[in-house]
Parts: C-alpha cells; structure tokens; sequence
C-alpha cells in the first residue's frame, strides 16, 4: 500500500511511464515518507526500476575514499563520475598505510616508497624505546606520497568504467521530490592550469562525499560540524648519511612541548623526511609546537633543507549526520580519522568502498533507485566493523595523551613486547584481537604500575617547584 | 599567496629550480612569516587556522635566498649544522642512565635519591627541551626502581593521609548518628543504610582529595561517554541543531 504518487521516475529526460514495474513483496505496510526517519528501516524494495538506464552516482572528490568508491561502483554496473578539482594534488599527509590495505586494494608493491619496520617512541625526558622487534619478515608499514596513491586508484576507477572529471563541486540543488535528482553545480577546468573553467551542472541520483575535511557535500546536506586537530608539517631534505637513520624508521616524539594532545613525528618520505606536529586544543601555538619537535629531533635532521611547508585539518570524529537521504558521507568528510594514531587512508578507501558496495546492492548492479535506507545499511556495517577499533583508540588517547606522567609511562608501556605485539597486530591487520588473558593482566599490572611511577615522579617534580 | 604558492614545487622533484627557502632555526619571525605559506591545499586549509600573518611583508622575505643547492655552508642553511643548546649534565648520569653505584648509602642504593635524581632531570627537561641523539640515548628506566621504594616513598604517606581522614569521618559520624538516633555501633554495622553511608564516606575519601577533585570528577565522566555520543550522532533523529556535539575539547 503505497500512498505516495509514483510519479514515473524513468530518468533525468521525459520518456515514457508504461515500463515502471514494482517489485512489491515486502513490508511496504507503512509508506516510505512515514519510514524515513526511523531507525530500522527494511530494504526499500518499493523503489522503482529505472528504465532503460544505470543508476547514476556521482563521487566527489578523487583521493582515496573517492577513488575506492569510484571503482567500486563501476564495477557494479552503476554509471559513475568521479570529480576531482586537482588532479596532480599533493595533499599533506603522514602517508602510512598500513599492511592489510596492501592486499584489500591489490596496490602494487611500487607505489609504496618505503616500508617501515621500525619506530621510534621518545618521552618528554628523552627515553626512547624500539619498537618493532616482534614484526615478521613480512609485515611493514608502507609509506606512500598521496599523489601517487590517488592517482593509481582513480585510474583504476577509470579503467573500470567511471568517468572522471576534473573539476571543483560548488554546491548541491536537494530534490525536491523523493524521486527528483539530485542537481550538482560545478566548475570543469579542461586540463590548462590557470584556467579558470566552465560552469556546468550536471543530474544525478545519488551522491558519495569524499571530498575531504572541508567537505562542501558535508555543508550542503547539513551533517554538521566536527572538532579537528590542525597537522603541521615540513618536508625537509637531509643529507644522505642522516638519512639511512631513517631509512625503514619513523619516530614519535610526545610530550607537552610538541603538542598537547597529540604527537610528534619525523616519518621517512621517497628522499626525503616528513617533520610534523598537530595539535587540537591550541591551534594558535602550532608553530612553537613545530619548533619544538624540530629541536628534539635537531641532531638527527641537521643540515637538512626544508624543502615544503604544509598543513591540513584533520577530523576527530565523525560528524554528526552522516548521510542524508540519497548522500553519503565516506572518508575525512565523514570524520573517519582515529585517535591516537591519526590514521585516515585506510579507512577513507574503505569505507568508499563499503559504501559503494551498499549502493551496489541496494540498487541490484544499478538497476534500481536506491534510498536513505541502503545508504544505512553501509553506516551499520561501518560502525559494527569498526567501532570497537575507534573506541581503544579513543581510550589511548584520552589516557596516555593526557600529561607528560601519562606520556612517559605509555612509552615505558611501548617497550613491553607483549603491548608491541598487539599494537601492531591491531595496527596492520584492523582487528583488535584478543590476546592471552594471562598476558593481559600482566600488562593490566605493568600499566598500573608504570602510571603510578611516572605520576610519582611528577609529584616529585612539583616538590621541587615549591 | 599565489607568489608564495608558485615558490614551491613538487616536493618529490630534484630539480635545480627548487627554490630553498631558507632561515635560520630560530628566527621566529620569518618562520613565522613563511610558515603560513602553506603549499597545501588552496582551498580550506588556509581558513581552518587562525593564523593571521601580514602578507606583504612575507613575499619578499622568501624571494631573497635563492640559492643554487650546492652552495650550503653560507649561514642560511634551515637547519643550523652544529648541534647547540645546553644539555642535562650530572656526574651521576653516565651513558644515558642513573649510575646506581654512585648512590650507595651504607652499603645500600638509596632509591629516594635515584628517584629525586630523575624528577630534576624531568623537570630540567620539561623546561629545556633537549634534542635526542643517537650518539646518547637516554636508556634509563623507572622499573629497576624496586616496589617497595615507590611504595614507601608515594603510597604509605598518602595511604595514611587518607585513613587518618577516613578515621576521623567514621568516628564522627558514628558518634553523630548514635546521640541522633540511639543506634549503637554494632547495631549501625548492621542496617543497610548505615552500611551505604559508610560506602559513601570511603568512596569520597578516595576520590575527592582536593577540592579540585570534584570538578574533575564530572568533567571525566562526560569525557568518557563524548566519543561514543559523537559516533551515535549519526543514528538518532535529526533534531533542532547538528552542531550541538560539537564543542568540548
């Protein structure tokens, strides 16, 4: 029983209405408009098929979320456009990834410039720990330069049938009805730099958001605002004898003079190193944070060149609505960076690509419209998938990021080859896997126990104050 | 902008053309000058930040030294090629670590002085940021300090503290609601709402220690429960704002 008027939603051009037939044989007891804001919703298999065309997606933004999107709906039959304002960007990034991305993307070996298979964690008082001696031959965390990874993975999404355009989205016309498209306006730049491009528009039915932590889809669905930390970052040159320090390590530096609620980083890049803080609470002191990581890394970067200053937002935590009828969010435009560690390609690819694959089959290879209820079913998975993950995440961070106590016990913490294992386990491979219970409560008895000893320490030190 | 945008290529290319930008480590001002020139994206990455920098002064600032590469023994390299600063120096740290020998007391190591050792060290680092070297890594770690010396030294006296406090509350309070309602002790041991205050008065005693103690209290418990309501955002009915979680860092 539905009450809606059909209207013959063939496609975006007036044709005939005789071909609509319904598939009908579900739980369309209540209709559609009343189900749109309950929780559980069933499949819409109410929804019309599209006559004599695909469903058509349009993906905004080409880096990792976009392109795994891109290429996973192409490869479902779905017509797709992928638009991507700067082909050659160089976003800044850490660039890590970790081992399991390799093999769920099938990225070839040469995009990855170096494998790290050491680290380095350093304490406000200097103590620095190894950490990596429990890694396997095989396991690595691959280092990649973002321009080279997006560009394979549009390319890939090129090869499998979506079109790619390059362009910069401006804003987004919301239906009107529930089976109206929805109506892009955008600028193309037709490959000469500089230009400055041609208004276009273009109808679509549905919309993927992967287009960043500024995202435009994000403001034009309304999903609301999210806290960020402000990354800063310089490139730097070393000589080559400092450089085969770092040639497969990357080190962490923590404490309150490089950033207060996050960490420095020094992480090897093709030639070069990558020297960078970030920080949410006092964006204003980024730079004396900078300086700071630069001094405590001074020995190890001397003589070096900077070659490249750069800086980007990075998402907290997801944004408050993630999806909005027939648009979704995936990537840092959805927020899907963790804590602690500040990851985001992974699972910007990712969840691109679980949402694709919802929209694959909520519209049966492109053959039907899809509706807010598909896009639903990719939060569900996401969040079962990995909320956990970003939950332990949460609690490192919250725990061990507090204060320079808190800071130096974690890396007294990271020297325990059992905490090693586990990190790295559950760093690679995204699963946070159950250890030994014995081995656990031993960790459990060291943790209490490195706390407590290095928040007596800091007693001490304001004895000393006084 | 776009002058300061145009200075810097590609990272990864070797290029003559590279333009080095170059400034002493220290020289805050024109680090801070150049360092909002951000290469990255030109879009939002610039109005994320609150940095406000007079421009025109900066453009200049940057076209001055280009240098050919090669030439990097001038004083304009970025990075300076010496290693400075002062550094924590104490004859009873040798080799990255707290040489135990030297703090023998009677025959014995005296812990207390090892552990007021590492809090100067702490704290001279906390206000001097040293860089690490490979050449001498801080080795040091706390656990070789036995238990029993942290125990004695942090533990006992607060532990006492705390049931001195605890003492006085409960011999108080049992005295108190003896004259108010002619209970005596043993019969209080064994009435439930007695037993709940007294579960309250040693619950309180160990988490409010200083006044201060009580705000931080609430503020942990909403910390604890801010992600998981961030991430349920997305699966409750759109209400009146989207940007009500927003806040709170």
């Amino acid at each position: 029983m539905a009450t809606f008027a059909l209207k013959s939603f063939t496609g975006l051009r007036q044709s005939s209405p005789d071909q609509i037939n319904f598939v009908s044989h579900v739980p369309s007891s209540l209709s559609r408009s009343q189900r749109r804001t309950s929780l559980k919703v069933t499949a819409s298999r109410a929804s019309p098929k599209l006559a004599n065309r695909s469903l058509r997606v349009a993906v905004i933004g080409g880096g990792p979320a976009g392109g795994a999107a891109a290429e996973t709906l192409a490869q479902g039959g779905i017509e797709t456009i992928l638009i991507e304002r700067k082909m050659d960007n160089c976003k800044p990034c850490g660039g890590a990834i970790p081992l399991c991305m390799v093999g769920e993307f099938n990225l070839p070996l040469d995009i990855i410039d170096r494998r790290v298979t050491k680290m380095k964690m350093i304490s406000p008082s200097n103590i620095a720990v190894d950490i990596g001696r429990t890694l396997k031959e095989h396991e690595y965390i691959g280092m990649v330069r973002r321009e080279v990874l997006d560009q394979y993975l549009r390319e890939r999404a090129e090869k499998s049938g979506a079109t790619v355009i390059n362009g910069l989205f401006l804003k987004m016309d919301l239906p009107e009805e529930w089976d109206s498209p929805y109506v892009l306006h955008y600028t193309e730049y037709d490959g000469k730099t500089g230009a400055t491009g041609q208004k276009k528009t273009m109808e679509v039915d549905a919309v993927i958001g992967a287009d960043g932590a500024n995202s435009r889809v994000a403001k034009s669905i309304g999903a609301g605002d999210y806290d960020y930390a402000i990354a800063f970052q310089e490139r730097i040159r070393i000589p080559d004898d400092k450089m085969t320090y770092y040639e497969d390590l990357a080190e962490m530096y923590v404490g309150d003079d490089v950033s207060p609620d996050f960490y420095g980083w020094v992480f090897p890049k093709c030639d070069h190193v990558a020297v960078g803080t970030g920080t949410v609470t006092h964006k204003g002191d980024i730079k004396k944070f900078q300086l700071a990581t630069r001094n405590r890394a001074k020995d190890k970067i001397l003589g070096g060149k900077i070659i490249r200053v750069e800086a980007h937002p990075i998402p907290e935590h997801p944004r408050p609505r993630r999806l909005s009828k027939r648009v979704a969010l995936v990537g840092d435009a959805a927020g899907y960076v963790t804590k602690c560690s500040g990851e985001g390609i992974y699972f910007a690819a990712k969840s691109g690509r679980m949402c694709a694959e919802a929209i694959v089959e909520g519209s049966q290879n492109g053959k039907k419209m899809i509706d807010e209820s598909d896009l639903r079913k990719y939060l569900e998975k996401w969040d079962k998938t990995y909320l956990p993950t970003y939950r332990v995440l949460d609690l490192l961070q919250k725990v061990f990021y507090r204060s320079n106590p808190a800071r130096e016990a974690f890396v007294e913490m990271c020297g325990d080859e059992y905490v090693q294992k586990m990190t790295f386990d559950s760093y690679l491979y995204k699963r946070v896997a159950p250890g030994s219970p014995l081995e656990d409560l031993k960790l459990a008895v060291n943790t209490i126990g490195s706390v407590f000893r290095a928040n007596a320490l800091r007693r001490e030190i304001e004895k000393l104050n006084v | 902008m776009s002058i300061s945008m145009a200075l810097f290529s590609p990272p990864i290319s070797s290029s003559v053309q590279n333009p080095k930008i170059s400034f002493p480590l220290l020289s805050t001002k024109r680090f801070s000058l150049l360092s909002v020139t951000r290469a990255s994206s030109d879009s939002a990455a610039v109005s994320a930040t609150t940095v406000e920098i007079p421009k025109p002064a900066s453009v200049s600032v940057e076209e001055v030294p280009s240098k050919p590469p090669a030439e990097s023994s001038s004083d304009e390299t970025d990075l300076p090629t010496t290693a400075t600063g002062i550094k924590f120096q104490d004859a009873k740290w040798v080799n990255g670590t707290w040489d135990l020998k030297q703090f023998e007391k009677d025959g014995k190591t005296d812990w207390d002085s090892i552990i007021v050792a590492e809090a100067k060290r702490r704290k001279w680092l906390e206000d001097n940021p040293e860089t690490t070297t490979n050449a001498e890594p801080v080795l040091f770690d706390t656990s070789i300090i036995p238990w029993w010396a942290w125990m004695k030294r942090y533990h006992l006296p607060e532990a006492e503290l705390l049931n001195g406090r605890a003492a006085m509350i409960g011999f108080f309070m049992a005295y108190f609601v003896d004259s108010l309602t002619g209970v005596g002790l043993v019969d209080q041991m064994g009435n439930f709402f007695c037993k709940t205050l007294l579960f309250v008065a040693v619950a309180g005693v160990l988490f409010i220690r200083k006044n201060e103690d009580l705000d931080k209290l609430k503020g942990l418990i909403e910390e604890t429960t801010l992600y998981d309501k961030q991430w349920q955002a997305a699966w409750k009915e759109p209400e009146s704002s989207s940007s009500t979680l927003s806040s709170k860092k």
